[in-house]
């Protein structure tokens, strides 16, 4: 079918919005609530106008293009002057109601709404009412995602995503008029809810309505407090995003000019999460197959991503023996950190501050579960997400593009395998599991390094692995986003499926799309190839590619935890889960005056 | 018949501004406009549509800020233009009436108010400022001059927030927000706005006959929003902790033991009235012939459309809110009205449905044949013998059901699933005449119901006084009757004969008059049902009402309820002033129903089709063998989705008014 944008002929698709034709033929128009890439166009803005005239009808119309099909012979200009009149109003109307404190905002500088002020045209902006945004609610609860509803435009994007991408459905639309804004379920604080903290809302939100609690004050308090000894970590999705930050393409792995930035930044050891997750798969490892030789509760779902943790206390609870007993990768280094490099700096670890760098803002809150504090003192001290990292360096004058790479110079801990680097995506731990598993049971390494089978993005993928004559084939899967982990479970718990070993990531792609990595602008995970690509890359270059060949890590068995589930790592390395099931019961009472003062 | 000194309704402009009273002429589409209530002249009215002023001296200015302060109160927030818009437009007429009378903020209010209208997201938006828009255009003198005059307002303004789906529920359920907490996320508050309309909300969320649907918007675009099935999904949702929200302490104000209310019937009707009159702290006493609740939505509605314990459980509301229910008395036979008097109810309220069956006036007809029997008395015994009290029951072979509505499918196909083999369905006019639903007519067929449309009963055939077969008619269509169907007439020579061990007409129901003694004096119609006064629900009784089937014939669950929550409401006023009062909501809801003949087709503009949920159902092989319900519930996310697809076709309407 034909149509006419700015007398440009068009073809188009039954039911097809002006808007994706447009898009399609290059005519540029601007939106702000719109989200292409998770199929998201709720029409709240209403900033994407456009005229049109239809065939048999000698009217013209303005009309929001993203709700508009196109129709046989429709004729659309999308820069008439009462268009763009009509577009400046409705962008000065939205800034109405919004909170305009842009120069403190943590959305500065990455601010869509912004972005649309000038893409429209505005030059003014009339309408100041404090009273219309006051009324809204900031909450803070949350160790991870700070909520601040004044900013909020109800793009709605945050709710696609917590519904139909994580199907957590945590996010609720409260109020009308003025007052309406995206709460949490039951009116809980976000701190006291069913939210995971995966901080994909995060990613979509166009202001800065919805952010990471930012921690980089604490962390400059470490690093200029002399009686201090600062140990950073920072995880294998954050060497291939952090770039994006400093206008490097997508994909670009900085892993040397981190090493390098934190030296500048004054940091006293710089370590690897890459050697924890080494540590991790040796131990989750052996945990796997002791179930698997015992015929102990199966499958084991892995634990080192802090979302899914969160999701199955609170969603699966019955779940929890199922759930390998083995710490995260973060929490991992902090313990070592806190006992065998102290030990062997000859420290004392009450000095010592571990500081994560995490493409997750979930690793905020593990890093505060009371399992990982030991007398008083927790393994892991601050936690920063790429971007509040980027956010310290531009605070601290550092611009990462122009650092020369610098390598590790931790005798102890500083080394890591391929397998660890894919920790990054969807699918690595299984296949770092998978080439260890391979090793300790057959004697011999896995031919097939790369197992494509569990690579891609499909939501849910699995495999069957050879592993020789003793224990036969084992079934594996990986899911990742925690809609396709519900599905998966639902499925395991009817018997439709059977596995030994499932990986979940709550977030979809893995860490490298986490809640805490860089965001791109109208676009939910644009850098995704990229990254997974370069992640892929490291474990190519690496001249070890299996955890058990890290040599550190066969230092810290001898010198330190003698064997995988040893009693000492059993202390360090491992940890048990809670059951945060919330059952909410509301009386017709509490309802009705709430749906009362609605009315 | 009102007068329009002036006024627009969708660009059309009446100015009498300069003609005497006497010389205007009345206007029959403003038929009821004189009064809203007695004594109670109507001023001004404004719509979503436009404005007509009826009397000199209405303050325009405030009839618009009025107008538009109830329009910022009702916009959902979600849309820039009608969230932001609207409140910006109040406050500017707010600044006019009592503030900054600058005259130009009017040319700011109205490049705000063309914004609105044009680029809101919703019906209530693009609506919202049409009023005032046309105010602006044929009438801004007006409004200047009431900025001049810096009058105090003192006008009495009632608004009314409606939309055609609400407009169209006998029970005025409002739909649209009970849709948009669906969107919120927010279920429970969802299935609230139904529950303070109705009990019932599982039961109406599977049986209702769908009004709403009927005069849905969206059909304009593509499909009808499923509003019955996002209903059944909220009501499902937490079905299982549904008793767990209500408590006496709802309850906040107790009337006295004195003033206790008796309900006769458990049906739709009566469980709607008892369940108001209990909220609204009357001490009530339900009678209920059977031994199970539900009247009939218990045995009319098969287990396979109506699972019973939805209903008990929804019935069951009503003692967790304190209400008792006697069961197995029947009025007429284990107590009569002046029993319940002598006991010392100051109100009655009958909902006794309406069970018996008709006949269908041929030969052989005998109601003591073996073999015949009523629908609604088939439907009683399957129900509640056969599957509550699992008392066997043979059918036959084959069976022949007469009638076209919800009863004659009901018949129909739970004859199928108590393993009649061959099971007909006679009904004399086509197939697009049939009252029932179509789903209904579709799920038959598909189950293997043999349809003889144009076809009807002449005569019995009976063997030793049992039905053995049944001669039939083919019809042919006549002339348009009165009811602007084709009559049917009999084409004679073409008779022809069924065998069958059964024949079931399901033609009507009638009201069982056993109820009541002639000393009683409760008057009835002529056609047999209990006549009330259709404004106050009472009979010629004082103190007893009545309502549901017994009132307005065999009619739907959501008309009854309706009728039970009317009742009550009345029996309030009853018995707190004696009478009945005015209630202004109803009111309204008739000047809304005035006015849309006046409302021009307006122009369409094209939607994104998004299809209506697709309900998943039981396999026609495997569900006619039994009574397991057949329609499947939808998915969060399905429910999401069909949600999304209500277009919220609110209008904001207002009555300037003497008092």
């Amino acid at each position: 079918m034909i149509a006419y944008i700015n007398g440009k002929e068009v073809e188009f698709g039954t039911n097809e919005t002006i808007l994706s034709a447009a898009a399609r033929h290059g005519h540029f128009i601007p939106t702000l609530c719109e989200m292409a890439d998770i199929a998201h166009a709720p029409g709240t803005c209403r900033v994407c106008l456009v005229d049109i005239k239809r065939r048999n009808d000698p009217g013209h119309y303005v009309v929001t293009s993203c709700t508009t099909p196109l129709e046989e012979g429709m004729e659309v200009l999308t820069r008439t002057p009462a268009v763009r009149k009509k577009q400046r109003l409705q962008v000065e109307l939205l800034l109405a109601d919004h909170h305009q404190n842009c120069a403190v905002c943590i959305r500065h500088g990455n601010c869509e709404l912004q972005d649309i002020a000038q893409f429209v045209g505005l030059q003014q902006s009339r309408y100041h009412y404090p009273h219309f945004y006051r009324q809204r609610s900031r909450d803070d609860s949350s160790a991870a995602v700070a909520r601040d509803m004044r900013k909020c435009i109800r793009c709605l994007r945050c709710v696609t995503v917590c519904r139909e991408i994580q199907g957590t459905d945590v996010l609720v639309i409260t109020e009308k008029g003025l007052a309406t804004e995206i709460s949490v379920r039951d009116g809980l604080p976000l701190g006291d809810s069913d939210c995971v903290s995966c901080g994909q809302c995060i990613l979509v939100c166009p202001v800065g309505a919805l952010a990471e609690k930012d921690d980089t004050e604490t962390v400059i308090d470490s690093l200029y407090d002399p009686n201090v000894l600062t140990v950073f970590q920072f995880a294998p999705a954050v060497r291939i995003a952090l770039g994006e930050e400093f206008m490097l393409p997508p994909g670009t792995n900085v892993e040397g000019q981190i090493i390098t930035a934190l030296k500048r930044l004054g940091a006293d050891v710089v370590l690897d999460t890459n050697f924890t997750a080494d540590l991790v798969i040796m131990e989750e490892g052996t945990e796997l197959l002791k179930r698997i030789r015992d015929e102990d509760v199966l499958p084991m779902f892995t634990s080192c991503c802090p979302g899914w943790v969160n999701f199955a206390e609170k969603n699966f609870p019955e779940l929890r023996p199922h759930i390998s007993t083995t710490r995260s990768p973060q929490q991992c280094l902090g313990s070592m950190a806190k006992t065998y490099l102290a030990e062997k700096m000859r420290v004392d670890p009450k000095q010592m501050r571990v500081i994560s760098i995490m493409p997750c803002t979930a690793k905020k809150e593990e890093a505060l579960r009371p399992e990982f504090v030991r007398s008083g003192m927790a393994d892991v001290d601050v936690v920063l997400t790429t971007r509040e990292f980027a956010r310290l360096l531009k605070r601290e004058g550092i611009h990462l593009g122009e650092l020369e790479p610098s390598r590790y110079d931790d005798p102890w801990m500083g080394e890591y395998s391929g397998a660890a680097a894919i920790f990054g995506t969807t699918g690595g731990v299984m296949e770092a599991a998978i080439r260890t598993v391979h090793q300790v049971v057959t004697g011999k390494e896995l031919e097939r390094i790369e197992l494509s089978e569990i690579r891609g993005f499909d939501n849910i993928r699995e495999a069957r692995i050879d592993l020789g004559e003793e224990l036969g084939e084992v079934k594996v899967a990986v899911a990742h986003s925690l809609k396709a982990a519900r599905q998966l479970v639902e499925a395991i718990q009817a018997g439709e499926a059977v596995y030994h070993f499932v990986e979940v990531m709550a977030c979809p792609g893995g860490c490298m799309g986490g809640g805490g990595q860089p965001r791109s602008k109208k676009a939910y995970q644009a850098s995704w190839q990229a990254r997974q690509q370069a992640i892929y890359g490291i474990d190519r270059e690496r001249p070890i590619r299996q955890s058990h060949n890290n040599p550190l890590i066969g230092k810290i068995y001898a010198d330190f935890l003698r064997e995988p589930l040893s009693h000492r790592s059993h202390q360090l390395l491992h940890t048990h889960y809670r059951d945060r099931k919330r059952i909410v019961r509301h009386t017709m009472e509490e309802i009705w005056k709430e749906i009362g003062e609605r009315g | 018949m009102a007068k329009v000194i002036f006024g627009v309704w969708d660009g059309n402009v009446i100015d009498n501004r300069r003609r005497r009273i006497f010389d205007i002429e009345e206007h029959p589409g403003f038929r009821s406009f004189d009064e809203f209530n007695p004594g109670n002249p109507i001023k001004a009215f404004l719509g979503g549509h436009g404005f007509f002023i009826f009397e000199k001296g209405v303050n325009l200015l405030d009839a618009a800020l009025q107008y538009m302060a109830r329009v910022a109160r009702e916009s959902c927030g979600k849309c820039t233009p009608c969230r932001v818009g609207t409140q910006i437009i109040k406050s500017k007429l707010e600044g006019l009436t009592n503030g900054n009378r600058n005259p130009q903020l009017l040319d700011e209010i109205e490049a705000i108010a063309e914004h609105v209208r044009d680029t809101s997201l919703c019906g209530l938006g693009q609506t919202s400022t049409v009023a005032l828009l046309e105010m602006l255009e044929y009438f801004r003198e007006e409004l200047l001059k009431e900025i001049a005059a810096e009058r105090e307002p003192q006008q009495h303004c009632t608004t009314y927030v409606s939309s055609p789906c609400i407009e169209a529920c006998p029970s005025k359920v409002d739909v649209p927000r009970y849709i948009d907490y669906v969107k919120d996320g927010k279920f429970t508050h969802s299935l609230g706005v139904i529950l303070q309309k109705y009990p019932m909300a599982a039961t109406c969320g599977r049986v209702c006959v769908r009004f709403c649907e009927m005069a849905c918007r969206r059909t304009q675009v593509d499909e009808a929003v499923g509003i019955k099935v996002l209903k059944r999904f909220v009501a499902d949702h937490e079905r299982f902790v549904s008793n767990e929200w209500f408590s006496s302490s709802l309850i906040h104000e107790k009337k006295s033991d004195d003033l206790k209310v008796a309900v006769v019937g458990t049906g739709p009707a009566g469980i709607s009235a008892a369940y108001h009159l209990l909220l609204r702290g009357y001490r009530v006493d339900v009678y209920e012939a059977n031994t199970v609740p539900g009247g009939m939505a218990a045995t009319g509605i098969p287990n396979y459309r109506l699972p019973k314990d939805i209903l008990r459980q929804e019935v069951g509301i009503i003692e967790t809110l304190g209400g008792r229910i006697f069961y197995g008395k029947r009025l007429g036979r284990h107590f009569t009205l002046k029993n319940l008097a002598a006991e010392g109810y100051p109100a009655i309220f009958l909902g006794l449905g309406a069970h018996g069956g008709k006949t269908l006036e041929i030969d052989g007809e005998d109601l003591s044949l073996k073999g015949y029997e009523f629908g609604v008395n088939l439907l009683l015994h399957i129900n509640h013998d056969y599957i509550d009290n699992g008392i066997p029951m043979d059918l036959g072979e084959r069976m022949v059901v007469v009638g076209g509505g919800n009863v004659a499918m009901d018949c129909v196909r739970s004859a199928l699933r108590m393993g009649v083999k061959e099971v007909h369905l006679v009904y004399r006019r086509s197939r697009r005449e049939m009252p029932a639903d179509h789903e209904e007519i579709e799920a038959a067929e598909k189950e293997g119901v043999i349809f003889h449309l144009l076809t009807h009963p002449r005569r019995i055939i009976v063997e030793n006084g049992r039905v053995k077969g049944v001669e039939l008619i083919k019809m042919k269509l006549g002339e348009l009757d009165e009811s602007g169907r084709k009559s049917v007439v009999p084409d004679e020579g073409s008779e022809f004969t069924l065998e069958t061990d059964y024949l079931v007409p399901a033609i009507g129901q009638q009201v069982d008059l056993s109820f009541a003694t002639p000393d009683d004096g409760v008057a009835l119609t002529k056609k047999g049902l209990i006549a009330v006064d259709s404004n106050t629900l009472m009979t010629n009784r004082k103190g007893i009402f009545a309502g549901g089937d017994c009132v307005t014939g065999p009619a739907t669950l959501v008309q009854a309820m309706a009728q039970g929550h009317k009742a009550a409401r009345c029996i309030d006023d009853y018995l707190t002033y004696g009478r009945v009062q005015f209630f202004p909501e109803d009111r309204m809801s008739r000047l809304v129903a005035d006015t849309q003949p006046l409302i021009r087709k307006g122009v369409s503009i094209p939607i994104k089709n998004e299809y209506r949920v697709k309900i998943k159902e039981l396999d026609p092989e495997v569900r006619k063998k039994m009574f397991e319900e057949v329609e499947k519930p939808i998915s969060v996310e399905e429910a999401y989705h069909e949600a999304a697809r209500c277009m919220r076709c609110y209008r904001v309407y207002s009555v300037i008014t003497e008092q």
